[in-house]
C-alpha cells in the first residue's frame, strides 16, 4: 500500500531500495565471507608452514655464523687444541653460553664425540648427528632441525680450523616459545611445535594460551594434516606438518588459527558496512525530502495557480525562479494563463457579441437591459426599447447572396450604432432583428428615437456596389410603462414590432392586451423552424371524390404540427405566423417533398392517386419554387399531372403580374392548379377569368351549413358552380359534412366534393385503410 | 735435465760413490703432484745435525714459501715482509708456538726439535696457511711437476717417506737399499683428499 503524498512515496521508495540493496550487500558479504574464511585460513595456515620453515632457516643462519664465529675465537681454538677433555669441555660451556647455546659437542675429525656440555654424556660415542658432520665436511658448515632428548634443537656443525680443520664444533639451540611468537607475530597463527616420544607424553611447545595447550595435548596423538578442531569453546582451523629434521626424528608443527579470531575482520567490516549504510540511508532520506519539496512546493504553487485561473483569476502568474523543468512548466503554466485569459476574453466577447456586426447579442442585450430595468427602478426613471426587423431582408438574401445580405446586416448595425448616444445599447438578436435600448422621458421621445432610427436607413444602402433600400418595422415599449422586467419588454417590443408589420407601418407602440394574444404566436413562431428540421411536421391527406360517381380522384394534403406542448396544430394556428416570419417556403417545401414522396410510394403500391397541396401567398412570389418542384416530381418520377397546387384567392390577387407568370408556368410544366377558398377574397370575375387555373373550390363556409332550406348558401353555390363551368373550370366543393348537402351538390352539378361527411383528414396508414375498400390498385 | 743448485754441488764434490734416487709422485690418475715433500730415512745412523737455518716470508698475506722441509733441529726464521702485522701460530703437536703481533724479523728464530708436520697460520689471517715437514734427515726434496732427485746418498738402506698436504690415508714409505754409485727410479701413487 503506497502513501498518497508524492514525498512520501519518494520516500518510501528510497528507504525501500536503499535498504534492500544493503541488506542484500550485508547477506552477500556474509555468505562470501563464511564461504571463503576455511578456504582463506587453509591457505593462511599453509603460509604459516612456510613461514615458520623461513624463520627456522634463517634462524639456522644466522646460528651458523655465530656458531662459525665462535670455532674462529684464537682461545676456544686453543683450548681445543690443547687435548685437555676439561679444558675443552669448560671452553665448550663458556663459549656455548656467550652464545646462548643450550647444547656443545666437540667431535673429532672422526666423528666420535671429544666433549659435551651435557655432562659428558655422549664422550667417546658417535656424534648422534652424523648427516650434519657429513653435510659440514663438504659445506664447510651446516644447520638442521633435529631431536634431542624428544625436544627439538636447531643444530649447527662447523669445522675447527688451525687454520687446517682439527675437529668439529656442533652447538645446539632449542626451539622455544620465542621463535614460535616471531610466527605468530607474522602471521597471527597459533603454532605448536613437539616430538612426539612413543610412550611418554610429548613435551609441547606453543604459542598457545595455557589452558588451550592442556587441552591440545590429548589431540597430539591423533591430529591428522588438515582438520577443525575444537578447544575449549573455540574452533580452530588446523594444519599438521612435520618439519625436516638432520636425522630421522620426528618434529611435527601444527598451525592453528581461531574461527572467532578469523571472523573479527569480516565481523568488523560487516559492522562497518552497516554503519555506513546507514548513515547512507539517513543522507539519502534527507536528500529524498529535500528532493521531494523541491518538486512539491512549485507543484503545489502550480495547482494554487491553476485554482485561481479555475476562478478566473487570470492576472496573478505562477511565481518560480527554478530554472528546471518545472520552472519550464511553470513558465508554460503562465503563458497558458495568459492565452487562456485572452481566449476567454474573446469566448466572452463572442459569447456576447455578434460576430458579424460586433454589435451585443440577445443574451448581453437581455443582460444589460436587466441591468438598466434594476437601475432605473432604484431612480425611477424610464427605459425605451425599439425592436427592428428589416422589411424584405428574405429577398436581398435571395436574390442578391448572403454575402450581401450580411454587408447590409452590417451596415445597419453601423448606421443604428451612429445614430445613438454612447450610452445606448443597439443589439443584434439573430436574422436581421435588432433592437435598441436608451434613457428616455416619456412615450414621444421614445418615438421620437424610433423616427431617428428609421431615418438612418431612409439613404439607400450602398453595399458590393449594389444600392439597397433598407425599410424597417419598428415595435417600441418602454419601461415601465409596457413591462416590469427584461423579457416581456423584449416581447412587448416584438408583439408591437409584428403590430407595426401588419400594419405596414415603419414603426408602432406596444398597446397593453396585445401581447395575451401574441405571445403563443411568438413562441410558435420560434420553435417552427426546428420543427421542420426535426421532422415535428406531419401530413394527413383528406380524400376528394367526384361528386357523380363517388370515385376517389385524389387527396389534399393538409400540414399538421406535432408539438411538444401544444399537441398537435393546425394549420391556422401556424402558417400565418410561418408566413410572416417567411419560413413559410420552407414549410412548403417540407409538405411539397412528403406529399409527393408519399405519392410515389402509392403508386409503387398501385395506386395512382395525385395529391393536391396548398400554396401561400408568398410561395406564389418563390422565383425558385418551380424548379424545386420539378426536381422533386423528377426524382420521386411522378407525372406533373399527380400534382395539384391550390392557391388562395388573396395569394394571386397580391402583385397579380408576377403571379400570374408564376402561375403560367406552372401550368406549362403540366401541373393543375385550383384556387382554394373561393368567395372569401374579393377577387373580380374578370381577373379570376384570366388566370391559368383549373379547379375553383368553393370555401367551406358555404358548403357547410348547406340544406334544402339555406335559400341564400344554396344560391351562392349554385350560382358558383355554374359561374366555374361556365369558366371551364373544374368545381369542387369542400366542407361536405352532410348527405343533404352531398345530394344537392350532385343535383347543382358539382364536379368534385371533400369533407368530414366523406371523410376526415387522415394520417398516411389510415388513409391507406380507408381507401382499400373504395380502390382497387390501378 | 737441469739440477737443482745443491745437486750439482755434490755431483762437483762427492765424487762417484754417493748414490741418487729419482722419485715421481703421481695421484691415482697418473697426473704429476707438486709440492709433495720426499725424504729418504737412514737406516742405524744418526744423521749430522743441520748445519743452515731456514726461512719461511710472509709477503702479500701469504706464508712463502708455501710447504717448507727442514731436518729436524733447524732453526726457522719468520721476516715479515708485509706492512702489516702477523701473529704467526701453530697448535701441531710437533711445535707449538707463537709469535705474537710483530712487524719485520723477530729475534729468535723457531726451533723446530721434533720430526713432523707443523700446520702454520695466522690469527688475524684466517686464509694464510703453511706446513713445515720436520724430518730427522738431510735428505729431503720437494716435487717439481710430480718429480724430485735425492743425490749424494751413501750406501746403505733407506726408508723413503712422502708426505703431502693433500694426502688421503697412510703415508706410502719404502725400504730401499742402495748401493755406491746407484742411480734409482722410485714412483709413488698417492690418493688425493
Amino acid at each position: 500500500m503506497w502513501p498518497r503524498s508524492f514525498q512520501a512515496r519518494l520516500l518510501a521508495l528510497t528507504v525501500t531500495a536503499l535498504v534492500l540493496l544493503q541488506a542484500a550487500t550485508l547477506v552477500a558479504l556474509h555468505v562470501t565471507g563464511e564461504r571463503n574464511l576455511k578456504r582463506t585460513l587453509a591457505e593462511e595456515l599453509r603460509v604459516g608452514a612456510r613461514v615458520l620453515d623461513r624463520i627456522l632457516s634463517a634462524r639456522g643462519r644466522q646460528l651458523s655464523d655465530t656458531v662459525r664465529v665462535l670455532a674462529a675465537d684464537f682461545a676456544f681454538r686453543e683450548a681445543v687444541a690443547s687435548g685437555d677433555r676439561p679444558t675443552i669441555t669448560s671452553v665448550l660451556t663458556n663459549h656455548g653460553s656467550r652464545i646462548s647455546a643450550d647444547a656443545a659437542f666437540l667431535i673429532s675429525l672422526d666423528g666420535s664425540v671429544e666433549a659435551d656440555t651435557l655432562d659428558g654424556r655422549f664422550v667417546g660415542r658417535p656424534f648422534p648427528l652424523p648427516a650434519l658432520v657429513k653435510r659440514a665436511n663438504s659445506e664447510a658448515e651446516a644447520a638442521a632441525v633435529a631431536t634431542l632428548d624428544h625436544r627439538p634443537y636447531q643444530f649447527v656443525v662447523v669445522p675447527v680450523l688451525a687454520p687446517q680443520a682439527i675437529a668439529w664444533v656442533g652447538i645446539g639451540f632449542r626451539i622455544d616459545e620465542s621463535v614460535l611468537d616471531e610466527v605468530r607475530r607474522l602471521t597471527s597463527l597459533d603454532v605448536s611445535l613437539w616430538s612426539p616420544n612413543p610412550g611418554a607424553p610429548a613435551t609441547l611447545i606453543s604459542t598457545l594460551p595455557h589452558e588451550r595447550q592442556a587441552e591440545l595435548v590429548p589431540h597430539l596423538g591423533s591430529a591428522s594434516a588438515a582438520e577443525t578442531m575444537r578447544l575449549g569453546v573455540d574452533l580452530y582451523e588446523t594444519l599438521v606438518q612435520p618439519l625436516a629434521t638432520a636425522d630421522d626424528s620426528r618434529v611435527n608443527m601444527l598451525l592453528q588459527r581461531s574461527f572467532e579470531e578469523a571472523q573479527r575482520p569480516l565481523r568488523e567490516l560487516e559492522l562497518q558496512i552497516f554503519g555506513v549504510s546507514s548513515a547512507a540511508l539517513l543522507v539519502a532520506i534527507v536528500a529524498a525530502i529535500f528532493f521531494a519539496r523541491s518538486v512539491t512546493r512549485p507543484l503545489r504553487s502550480l495547482a494554487l495557480g491553476a485554482v485561481r485561473i479555475g476562478q478566473g483569476d487570470y492576472s496573478t502568474p505562477v511565481e518560480m525562479s527554478q530554472d528546471d523543468e518545472i520552472g519550464q512548466l511553470a513558465a508554460a503554466f503562465n503563458g497558458m494563463r495568459t492565452e487562456i485569459g485572452q481566449r476567454e476574453e474573446q469566448i466572452r466577447f463572442q459569447a456576447t457579441h455578434d460576430s458579424l456586426t460586433e454589435l451585443p447579442n440577445r443574451t448581453l442585450f437581455l443582460d444589460r437591459l436587466a441591468t438598466w430595468i434594476s437601475a432605473a427602478r432604484r431612480r425611477g426613471s424610464r427605459i425605451g426599447m425599439v425592436m427592428m426587423d428589416l422589411d424584405r431582408f428574405k429577398e436581398i438574401n435571395d436574390t442578391l447572396g448572403h454575402k450581401l445580405g450580411d454587408d447590409v446586416l452590417v451596415e445597419v448595425g453601423r448606421r443604428l450604432r451612429q445614430t445613438l448616444r454612447e450610452s445606448d445599447t443597439v443589439a443584434r438578436l439573430g436574422g436581421d432583428e435588432f433592437a435598441v435600448m436608451f434613457e428616455t422621458l416619456d412615450a414621444a421621445s421614445a418615438i421620437d428615437v424610433a423616427r431617428r432610427l428609421g431615418a438612418a436607413l431612409e439613404t439607400p444602402l450602398t453595399v458590393g456596389g449594389v444600392s439597397i433600400e433598407a425599410r424597417a418595422s419598428m415595435g417600441i415599449a418602454l419601461f415601465p410603462l409596457h413591462a416590469e422586467d427584461a423579457g416581456t419588454l423584449l416581447k412587448r417590443a416584438d408583439v408591437a414590432m409584428y403590430e407595426a408589420k401588419r400594419n405596414h407601418a415603419a414603426y408602432a407602440m406596444y398597446e397593453p392586451g396585445r401581447d395575451e394574444h401574441s405571445l403563443r404566436r411568438l413562441a410558435i413562431l420560434s420553435e417552427l423552424r426546428n420543427a421542420v428540421l426535426r421532422d415535428d411536421l406531419e401530413l394527413h391527406y383528406q380524400p376528394t371524390i367526384d361528386v357523380a360517381t363517388g370515385a376517389v380522384v385524389r387527396v389534399e394534403a393538409l400540414v399538421r404540427w406535432r408539438h411538444a406542448v401544444h399537441g398537435l396544430l393546425l394549420p391556422d394556428e401556424f402558417v400565418v405566423l410561418a408566413e410572416q416570419s417567411g419560413s413559410i417556403g420552407m414549410i412548403t417545401r417540407w409538405v411539397l417533398r412528403r406529399a409527393l414522396g408519399d405519392c410515389a410510394d402509392w403508386k409503387r403500391l398501385g395506386f395512382a392517386l395525385p395529391v393536391a397541396v396548398n400554396l401561400s401567398a408568398l410561395d406564389v412570389h418563390d422565383p425558385e419554387l418551380l424548379t424545386f418542384v420539378s426536381g422533386l416530381l423528377h426524382d420521386s418520377g411522378l407525372e406533373a399531372g399527380q400534382l395539384v397546387l391550390e392557391l388562395t384567392e388573396s395569394a394571386v390577387m397580391k402583385d397579380a403580374a408576377y403571379a400570374l407568370r408564376t402561375l403560367r408556368d406552372m401550368k406549362t410544366r403540366g401541373i393543375t392548379l385550383a384556387i382554394d377558398d373561393y368567395g372569401t377574397g374579393h377577387s373580380s370575375l374578370a381577373h379570376l377569368k384570366r388566370l391559368p387555373v383549373d379547379e375553383l373550390k368553393i370555401d367551406k363556409s358555404f358548403v357547410v351549413h348547406l340544406t334544402a332550406t339555406a335559400a341564400e348558401d344554396n344560391v351562392i353555390v349554385r350560382s358558383t358552380i355554374e359561374l366555374g363551368h361556365n369558366m371551364g373550370l373544374v368545381v369542387v366543393a369542400e366542407g361536405v359534412e352532410s348527405a343533404e348537402g352531398l345530394e344537392l351538390l350532385r343535383g347543382f352539378g358539382c364536379d368534385l366534393a371533400q369533407g368530414y361527411f366523406i371523410s376526415r383528414p387522415l394520417p398516411k396508414e389510415a388513409l391507406l385503410e380507408w381507401l382499400a375498400p373504395r380502390l382497387t390498385p390501378r | 735435465m737441469r739440477w737443482p743448485p745443491a745437486v750439482a754441488l755434490l755431483l762437483a764434490t762427492g765424487g762417484a760413490s754417493a748414490a741418487s734416487v729419482n722419485v715421481a709422485v703421481l695421484d691415482e690418475r697418473g697426473a704429476p703432484i707438486a709440492q709433495a715433500v720426499v725424504y729418504a730415512i737412514p737406516e742405524g745412523r744418526r744423521p749430522a745435525p743441520p748445519v743452515r737455518g731456514a726461512v719461511l716470508d710472509q709477503k702479500n698475506r701469504a706464508f712463502v714459501p708455501h710447504v717448507l722441509a727442514v731436518q729436524t733441529g733447524t732453526s726457522v726464521k719468520f721476516p715479515n715482509s708485509d706492512n702489516v702485522r702477523h701473529q704467526v701460530y701453530s697448535f701441531s703437536p710437533a711445535k707449538r708456538f707463537q709469535l705474537p703481533l710483530y712487524e719485520g724479523t723477530p729475534a729468535a728464530p723457531v726451533v723446530f726439535d721434533k720430526p713432523g708436520v707443523v700446520t702454520l697460520g695466522c690469527n688475524i689471517h684466517d686464509r694464510m696457511s703453511a706446513y713445515v715437514v720436520v724430518v730427522d734427515t738431510p735428505h729431503f726434496g720437494e716435487t717439481e711437476k710430480g718429480r724430485v732427485s735425492l743425490q749424494g746418498l751413501a750406501e746403505g738402506r733407506y726408508t723413503l717417506r712422502v708426505w703431502y698436504a693433500g694426502l688421503r690415508g697412510e703415508a706410502p714409505s719404502q725400504e730401499l737399499t742402495l748401493g755406491a754409485g746407484d742411480a734409482r727410479d722410485v714412483q709413488f701413487r698417492i690418493d688425493r683428499k
